[in-house]
């Protein structure tokens, strides 16, 4: 109930910010966005001795209560060398159920830990941003956000090879019990994880939220080669700037550009 | 002594020899409830002020109870939130996010990526956030953290 009036006041700060934002929203419906910009795409945890190319893919479904469905797919293309240094490329078409109302919002994020340096390439503008990455937070530990696991029943699935590379695999099932959320029948949150600990990371993930919808995120054509170096370097025809992290207070004036 | 003194003087003699007179007991009955009554209404006025008192620091202790219960913020890996400028000590966690509930069950973040969208407040709908459906045509821009899956696991107002 906290937890909701927290939200419910995250959501009038934003109604209220609303006033102050851009002007009315162009173009696109309910559940749309533009994309402006993205800020470093690295990875705190630095893996050695490693290297893999692969293209991820999350394929989102959500169902309507009519029983239609709404589906978006992402992909990235995913590159990690020996060193540890790592390169994403991604598109913003989608994020979760949202849709993108133009572009693509399609930027290279490279995160180099051997010169202390992150950067995203802008590929319309040929412009690198440039970000220093502080030694300190290059630690070896995983992010992870805060799951009430209290409740959580985790089982253990084994071993299986997917796309060519062993993975360990773990289903986590939480329920939220009936009439905790007003809800009239117990809930089931299922997240099933396939992790390869040669490669030290997820290869694949289901997710099963009643609430919200489905996801199902996968590395495909996984090669452990050696990536090309060049992948880690900004393009020569690319003008470097230094670049500013995203802050609370900044946000643009007028709409936002088109990609 | 004139005629009325005498008068008077007789009526008190008369008054003097019916002996002492009381108040009939229900009269005094009421006398006694009244003076009761009035003394809980002064007992209640010395105690009003401490009660109020205590009363709202009750109220500012609940609210402050239920704000150390409000979702707690996400602490952003650090690598995300990396500063340009003469980073402080504090800076290696943004705690500004919101984390997302569409996000509770999704898997850990083995990297991340911030993206800066401007959206209709009604896409927060669909992330799970309740709006005013007044609003729901309004756009305003918002930082989203996004997992190595480019699935959003929070939010965080950019105005």
């Amino acid at each position: 109930m906290v937890r909701r009036l927290a939200f419910v006041s995250v959501a009038a700060g934003l109604a209220a910010a609303s006033l102050l934002a851009q002007g009315p929203h162009r173009g696109g419906g309910p559940g749309d966005f533009a994309f402006v910009r993205a800020e470093f795409g690295g990875s705190n945890k630095v893996v050695q001795g490693a290297p893999y190319s692969a293209q991820a893919v999350t394929q989102f479904t959500q169902t309507l209560a009519n029983g239609d469905h709404i589906q978006r797919n992402t992909t990235a293309s995913i590159a990690r060398d020996s060193q540890g240094r790592m390169r994403t490329e991604r598109s913003f078409g989608n994020i979760g159920a949202l849709s993108a109302t133009r572009g693509s919002g399609k930027n290279v994020m490279i995160f180099d830990p051997v010169a202390s340096k992150s950067y995203v390439l802008e590929p319309e503008s040929k412009v690198a941003r440039s970000m220093p990455i502080p030694a300190a937070r290059l630690a070896n530990s995983s992010p992870h956000m805060p799951h009430d696991l209290a409740s959580a029943k985790t089982e253990d699935l084994g071993t299986q090879v997917i796309q060519g590379v062993s993975a360990q695999g773990k289903r986590v099932t939480r329920a939220i019990p009936a009439g905790k959320e007003g809800n009239e029948k117990e809930i089931d949150i299922v997240t099933e994880t396939w992790y390869s600990p040669d490669l030290q990371v997820v290869v694949m993930s289901k997710t099963s939220d009643p609430r919200f919808g489905e996801s199902v995120y996968q590395l495909n054509a996984i090669t452990r080669t050696e990536p090309d170096p060049a992948l880690f370097t900004v393009p020569s025809d690319y003008a470097i700037k230094e670049g500013r992290p995203f802050r609370q207070g900044e946000a643009r004036r007028g709409p936002a550009p088109a990609q | 002594m004139n005629e009325n003194d005498r008068e008077l003087l007789e009526g008190l003699q008369a008054l003097a020899g019916v002996g002492p007179r009381e108040a009939p007991a229900h009269i005094e009955d009421r006398l006694r409830a009244r003076f009761r009554k009035e003394k809980r209404r002064r007992n209640l006025f010395n105690w009003a002020p401490p009660l109020i008192a205590a009363a709202c620091m009750a109220g500012i202790a609940l609210l402050l109870g239920m704000r150390s219960e409000a979702p707690q913020p996400v602490a952003v890996p650090s690598a995300v939130v990396a500063r340009v400028t003469a980073p402080a000590v504090d800076e290696d966690s943004d705690e500004s996010f919101y984390p997302l509930p569409e996000a509770e069950a999704l898997p850990a973040m083995e990297n991340a990526m911030v993206v800066r969208v401007q959206l209709p407040v009604s896409s927060l709908q669909l992330m799970g956030v309740p709006v005013s459906e007044e609003r729901a045509d309004a756009s305003v821009q918002a930082d989203l953290l996004l997992g190595q899956d480019g699935l959003a696991r929070a939010v965080r107002l950019a105005q």
